[in-house]
This record gives C-alpha cells, structure tokens and sequence, in this order.
C-alpha cells in the first residue's frame, strides 16, 4: 500500500511519503501526544449519529489523532525581485511549469510604465505548501498507525495563518479506525477520508474505498504589465480614452492556470483513482494594480471502486406531507 | 434524503460485509494504473445517482473571466448603466467558452452542478464557473443534436445531479446558462416633490418606473440568451439586487438560470412521490448539503 | 405609469375592504414597456421560472404548463400619522399605505399575468426593500410564476382573474390532487401603535407578575383586524377556505411600538369531491 500517500517519493508532491511509517516507530510525535494514546478508553470527534452508522458499518473508534506542521516561508518566493525583472535570478528558484510573458504595446520605456509583465507558478509556494500539509497529515496518520487503526474517518484540515508571523498552522484532525474482522491496509498505512457517518455508509454501499484525503495548492504570481494595470483601475493611463469594457487577459489566464494546475497536482496523487467531493478554495492577494498572487487549493477523497455498480432507482419528484 | 424512500426498492445490503470487502480490496497492493484520475465535485449521492441514469463523471472544470469596467461608469447619471451591462455579459459569456472548452477537452457532453460567482467590483466584473464534465456511459448523444453536436457545444447546467436526473426523467435536457444583468441609477426627486409628497401616502410613480424597468430588463436579457441558446424554457430562475458596495446610488439587478429544452417527443410524467417524513425536524434534500461532508465547505451559492 | 394610481379604481375588480379598512386598492393599467416587451418575448415559446426542477415536474403533473416569471412591483411613500404616546390605536393611514402598495405590485403581476393568458399564478413572494435614498418609502414586490392549464380548462377565479397563490410547487399538486382550486391570494393588514406605559403605571406593577390587559387587549385586536380583512378578501372570491395562513408581525422602520400585523394566505374552493392524492410513503431522512 505504499502508493496510499502518492505516486513516489521523486514526485514533488509526495511528501506525505514521510508518513509512510507504519506502526510501532514513535517517529517524531510529541510525548504528550504519544501519553494520551496510550489510554485505554477511546475518544471520538464524531457525532452521536456519525458514531452509530460508524459502528453500523463494523468500525471501532479508537482515538481522536491528529497532527500538525508550521510551516514558515516567503509567501512572495523570490519576493526581493524588482519589477520587471524575473525572479529566477541569481538561479534560487525553479520555473514551475506555467509561465507567460506579456509586452508593453506601446513601444515606450519609463521607470513608471510598466513595459513587461509576467504570470508565473510560484512552485517554491507550492512546495512548501505541500510539505507542511502532508508532514501534518502525515503525523496524524503515524497517531493512528501507533494505535494500530486501519483508517481515519471525519478528518478536518485547517489552514490558518498564524497572526502577521509570515507562518503557517496546518492541523489535521480525525477519528482513527479499526474494521472488525478486516485485514490491516497494505503497507500498515491507515486509508483517510473527509467522510463520515451516513455519508461514508453510501459511499461504502455503493462501492467506493476511502484511499487517502488529498490536497494541493497552486499558485499564480501576476506582474501586471501596462494595459493589465490600465484595465485593472479602469483608466487608460494617458494611452487612448473612451474605453468599453475589456477581457483581461492576463489576469484571466492566470486565474484559469491556478486551477488547472491544483487539478493537475491532485490528479499526480490519484494515480488513476477517482476524487469525490472535490472543494476549490481560492484565495487572491492583491498587491497593487492588477498586481496579485492568486492561491487555488483543491481538496477532495481518493476513493476506489472495490465491486460494481448496484443498481439505484432514479429519483421522482417528491412531495412531502409533513 | 428523499432518495431513501426509494431506496426500499432497491436491494438491503449487509454493509458490514460491504466494509470488510472494502478493506480487503486495500490489504493488497494496489497494482500500478496508468489511468488518468477522475476528478469531480460530485458526492457520493450523486455520483450514484447519475450512474444509474448512464452517466458518468470525467473532470471538475472551470471557467473563470475578468473583464474591465472603464472608469467613471458608476459616477452619478440617470437611466441604465450599459456599460456595466456589458461588461456582465462579456464576463459570463467568456467564462462559459472557457469551461465548455475544458469540457470538450476531456471529451465530456455537458457540465453539471455549476456553481456560479459572479462579482462585481469597480473597475472589473469577475465570474468562475465550476462544475463537473460528465457523459453518457455508452458515449451516445442524448440531448437529440448528435454526437459531434454535443462534443462541440456541451451543455452548461447549475442543475445539482438529483435534478439533473430528475429533468432528463421527464424528457427534458439542459441546454445552458441563461443569465441577465442591468444595473441603474437610483432615481432622484425633486425638492419640490420631495415637500409636495411629505406626509402623504402617494405611490412613486417614476421610482416605480426606473426600478421595475430594470429588472424586467434583466429578465428580459436572460430570455434572450436562453432563447439564443436553443432553451424551451429556463428553471430555477434566480435574481438577486440591491446597491453596489462601492456606489450606492447604483443598483444591479441580476437574473440566471438553466434553461431546458425538451428532448423527448413528449413531457414524460412521472407520477410524484408522496412521503411523509416522520422525522421531528425535517430536513429537505438540498446537495448542497451533501457536499459540505465533514469539511465544513459547501457549495456557495 | 400614471399618477392616478392613487385614486381608487374601478370598484367591481378590487373588492373594497371593509371599514376602517384601507381605500379599495387602485388598477394600475400600466405596465412599463420594458415588461409589455419581455413578456411579449416569451410568446414565442420560452417559459421562464423560478421553480426548481422537483416543482416544475409537479406542477407538469398537475396539468399545468409554466408560461412565465412574472413580477409587479411598487415603490411608495408612506404618509405620517401622529401616534398619542399612550393610547394604542390602529394607524390607519399607515394600514391603507401597506395595503394599497402590496395590491399594486400584486396586481401588476396579475396584469403580466394576463398578458401571457394564464390561468393563475404559483409560489407568489412578497417582498419589501427599502433603499437608502428614499426616506419613508418602500419598495413593494411580487413574484411568481404563471401557468397555464395544458388542456384548456379555465381556471381562472370567479373575477375572471388569473388566481394568485403562494404555495410551492409540492403543495400546488398536492392541493389540487385534494379537490380544490387556489382562488387567490388573499391578505389583511393592520398597522398598530402600542401604547407606551406611563411612568406610574409602570412603577405600579414592578416586580410583580401580572398581566398587562391594555397590551393584551391591544395586540389582539390588532391581529384579529388583519385576519378578518383577510377573510373579507376571500370571501370577495367565493372562496370556501383559506390554506396556509401566516401571520407576520414587522415594524418596518417605525420603531418597535408600531407594528404591522399581517395576514396572508391562499383562498381555495372545492372543485369536486375526489381526493387522488397518492398514499404516502413514511420516510426517516438520514441526514442532518
């Protein structure tokens, strides 16, 4: 099973291969952490009803797990970067594989204007991103491996900043399982997923195995070049006036490339598996006209189909007398 | 859910022994695929439920557009702001090139449980479309345009799955999104009236005139565009207005919705359900609902 | 549109309220071309509605077909009425303004109903907005969507109306699965200023547990003009019953003494004596 955390540890997005450790190597879990599963009673965050259906469905709770990671980097990457210069100067940074060049149209150089413009992948984000995600799943994952649970339901992540500190907090929490009767997971690795109770009974019901939860983030940066910044505060910047209303294009690109590549960096930890319940969050960071970095997280259950389909009856339209 | 009275048709499962089959099925190494992952926003509900009406999910897909507004088009004026208008329409219309696009990339016929973002700020107009691609299982047109039809110009829906199948139980199919804008000046009165009236209950007439003009304005565009799409007809109408954040003498006025088309020769009845909840508070199926599972995140609507 | 809005039109198509009850409300014919257009637009075969795909097949079932979102609405200003800080009164003129601007905005949806040949109107929604550059005045709407029998039956109330009718498309099936037809919809408002307490009286009943029988007094008088003129109203249409009534208490934005009380539902009359409604199924939901 060692394929539960990603395609291999050479893909970038593998670092939930740290997780990988199955039960019995305390690895880097905290004594407090490490004291409080050794109770004998078990602890649950589900819900009465998502605690009964998870019994329903033969699971036994054994503890709450979860893991954390701060992580601290520069959110800008190659942030020092001056405008309209590339920030793989000095050759620090690696191109990630999106990047786009937009120039000046009208042939006029300034310190002001705004002559060349860029949308790049800010892979360094990514990375970093990436690492602290699955270093936290990974812990949470190695909780419940240590008590010796075959997977976790009802996970909850948070991705917080942590104040102005430039950190942060990634922190998974779930309810770590065992199926009665059933076999561990190849590999020793708890299966995890958002799920849980009626929810995780039908996908169960209709033939899908939780496999992992799986995330990725992609982002975007945008160096504004001249008319991306005109159309961005409306004006025309001195360069022709009675503008109608126009595609920006380069913002638009940028905002379709975020999420094409968060979907392409999912779908390197699928490997050929399916992704329920897909959620796209994507946040902008405006940093001046035009001028923005934009973040685009996908997250979602890679799941397997295990039999085939049943057959369900299609719906009717309903009344309800109540 | 509402599914589960329908549910007593189909067989009892011991899920149990579902469980343990599932956890068999990881006990052993997966063998290396080289099949491209499926990606969808669907929940299991719905996954299931437009499997058993022959469809099936291929991709999440996304259409995403910022068109400029040149400035000083919300500056005080009377009448219509067309400008603005037109910057909607242009933004909307560039979102769904985009995820019809993305669409036909993955081979898909149309575009289900988009979730539509439409926001408009002062100098730019942005909308994003997500929505999961899907096709019929056995790869044959069903919207009745032929297959290359479908390939080329996939329907677009913010229909959730349920009513999707629901729709196509009764001989109709989506065709598109259909949407509308208008945005005005808030009229202004006179002084003069403004004493004349104190006190008195008097309807506004040219108050009346501006607002209710402005929305059938709106309505009236998204016809038009459901009508330019080939629709029959447009469900789940939405419209939503109010003042600009950022100029609140300018008021918006928005209108979208599916539109249909019916594919069958006839509007197929299906006699409805009657069911009588027996829960003390009783909650609707909603899919939005579904897709929030455990993450706290739905769909935004 | 007219001025004349304000005057009471003709008297045989709005039934007059009873006293003290609000002026009988005015028949605005004057829809703004913008909507005489869209409407005319969805002659050529487009229905447009704010169903959702559950109601819209239900009210197919019915044997009715959509024809068109259709909308009225009205902006007003609402005159001043002096209150006596101590005597709880029925504000009439207040009554009569919330009165006449909903039946404005209801019956230009009637009228854009009309224009499209309905039989009726579903899932009617009232609305109020009000907006920060008209002090005292409010926006009044209605939505809905018009239908229209598929096999040419008439349905139209005993006023040669379109009938109006707030229920979903579930409760429109079911109620004509029950034998009945929706005759209109039918409401009664009465504007109410509470007494303030004096000082005194106030200071007499502190910490004590008693009931104030001015308030009580108030409250249900108030109350009972709204259901009565909302019975009025339905019976003005022949109607044998009134489903789905709520009462709404809002205070609008005269302060909390003032309150509007109004009552609102869907006049019915019995069409025959079947009832075909399906047994039911008894369901638990799952989710929560």
């Amino acid at each position: 099973m060692s394929d539960v955390s990603g395609p291999g540890s050479a893909d970038p997005f593998d670092a939930a291969g740290a997780a990988g450790t199955p039960g019995g190597r305390h690895g880097d879990l905290p004594e407090a952490a490490l004291r409080r599963l050794e109770a004998t009673s078990f602890s649950s965050g589900l819900s009465v009803p998502d605690f009964a259906a998870c019994l329903d469905l033969g699971l036994q709770p054994v503890a709450l797990v979860q893991g954390f990671c701060v992580m601290q980097w520069g959110w800008y990457g190659a942030g020092g970067t001056m405008r309209g210069m590339s920030p793989y100067i000095g050759g620090q940074q690696t191109p990630g594989a999106y990047s786009e060049t937009y120039r000046c149209p009208h042939g006029f150089v300034s310190n002001e204007h705004r002559s060349w413009g860029q949308n790049l992948e800010q892979p360094w984000v990514e990375e970093a991103w990436n690492k602290g995600y699955h270093t936290a799943y990974g812990r949470m994952l190695e909780e419940a491996g240590t008590l010796g649970a075959h997977g976790v339901i009802g996970v909850m992540d948070q991705v917080s900043n942590v104040a102005d500190t430039g950190t942060t907090e990634f922190h998974f929490l779930g309810t770590a399982v065992t199926v009665e009767g059933g076999p561990p997971p190849a590999g020793g690795v708890p299966w995890s997923t958002y799920l849980a109770g009626q929810r995780l009974t039908k996908s169960i019901e209709a033939g899908f195995m939780p496999i992992a939860v799986v995330a990725a983030l992609a982002s975007v940066r945008v160096w504004a070049y001249c008319m991306t910044e005109y159309y961005m505060e409306g004006s025309m910047g001195g360069w022709g006036n009675n503008m109608g209303p126009a595609l920006v294009e380069q913002v638009s690109k940028a905002h379709m490339a975020s999420r094409q590549l968060a979907r392409k960096h999912v779908r390197q930890q699928l490997v050929g598996d399916e992704l329920h319940g897909a959620t796209i969050d994507v946040v902008t960071r405006e940093l001046s006209a035009g001028d923005e970095v934009i973040d685009c997280t996908l997250r979602g259950n890679r799941v397997r189909r295990f039999k085939d389909w049943d057959p369900v009856v299609l719906p009717r339209p309903t009344v309800r007398l109540s | 859910m509402s599914l589960g009275a329908d549910r007593d048709t189909a067989p009892i499962q011991d899920v149990r022994a579902e469980m343990l089959k599932g956890a068999q099925s990881l006990a052993v190494a997966a063998p290396p695929s080289k099949e491209r992952g499926i990606t969808s926003d669907l929940s299991v509900d719905e996954a299931l439920l437009l499997h058993a009406a022959g469809w099936e999910p291929l991709d999440l897909v996304t259409g995403v557009a910022v068109v400029s507004v040149p400035v000083g088009v919300w500056n005080w004026g009377r009448g219509s702001i067309s400008l603005a208008s037109d910057a909607h329409d242009a933004s909307v219309d560039q979102a769904s090139r985009l995820l019809r696009g993305e669409c036909s990339k993955v081979h898909g016929h149309g575009v289900v449980g988009v979730r539509v973002d439409v926001t408009v700020n002062p100098h730019h107009i942005d909308v994003e479309l997500v929505g999961t691609a899907v096709r019929p299982m056995d790869g044959k047109d069903k919207s009745g345009r032929g297959t290359d039809a479908a390939l080329a110009m996939p329907f677009v829906s913010d229909l959730s799955a349920r009513d999707f199948t629901l729709l196509e139980r009764a001989g109709w199919m989506p065709v598109g999104l259909a949407f509308g804008a208008s945005f005005v000046y808030a009229p202004r009165r006179t002084a003069g009236t403004a004493i004349k009236q104190k006190g008195q209950n008097v309807e506004l007439t040219n108050y009346t005139e501006a607002m209710y003009s402005a929305r059938e304005s709106a309505m009236e565009k998204m016809q038009r565009s459901a009508l330019g799409a080939g629709g029959e007809g447009v469900v789940e109408v939405k419209v939503t207005e109010g003042p600009m954040g950022f100029a609140r003498h300018a008021i918006g006025f928005t209108a979208w919705g599916t539109a249909v088309k019916l594919v069958a020769e006839t509007h197929q009845f299906v006699q409805p359900q009657v069911v009588l909840p027996l829960d003390d508070a009783v909650v609707t199926f909603e899919a939005a609902n579904l897709r929030s599972s455990g993450q706290g995140k739905g769909r935004r609507r | 549109m007219t001025e004349e809005t304000t005057q009471p039109g003709e008297a045989v198509e709005t039934p007059p309220a009873p006293a003290p009850a609000p002026a009988p409300a005015p028949v605005p014919h004057d829809l703004p071309k913008d909507a005489v257009h869209r409407l005319e637009e969805l002659e050529h075969g487009l229905f447009t509605s704010d169903l959702s795909v559950n109601e819209f097949l239900l009210v197919k079932e019915a044997g009715f077909h959509p024809l068109g979102f259709v909308m009225g609405s009205s902006i007003y200003h609402i005159g001043l009425q002096t209150r006596k800080w101590g005597q709880s009164q029925e504000l009439t003129k207040l009554t009569e303004a919330m009165y006449t601007a909903r039946e404005l905005a209801m019956t230009r949806m009637e009228e854009e109903a009309q224009e499209l040949g309905a039989d009726g109107v579903v899932g009617v929604r009232l609305d109020v907005n009000y907006y920060e550059w008209g002090s005292d005045s409010a926006e009044f709407i209605a939505f809905g969507t018009a239908v229209k029998a598929e096999d040419g039956t008439s349905y139209r109330n005993v006023q040669g109306k379109p009938f109006t009718s707030d229920l979903s498309g579930q409760d429109f099936w079911t109620l004509m699965q029950t034998g009945h037809t929706p005759q209109g919809l039918v409401l009664g408002t009465c504007v109410f200023h509470i007494a303030h307490r004096k000082f005194t009286q106030a200071l007499g009943s502190m910490g004590q547990n008693v009931e104030l029988p001015n308030f009580t007094q108030a409250l249900y008088e108030a109350r009972e003009l709204a259901m009565t003129r909302m019975q009025d109203e339905a019976t003005q249409l022949q109607a044998s019953g009134i489903v789905g009534v709520r009462l709404e208490e809002k205070s609008h934005q005269w302060g909390s003494h003032t309150i509007e009380f109004l009552a609102i539902g869907t006049a019915v009359t019995k069409r025959s004596g079947e009832v075909t409604l399906p047994k039911p199924t008894t369901i638990i939901s799952l989710d929560n």
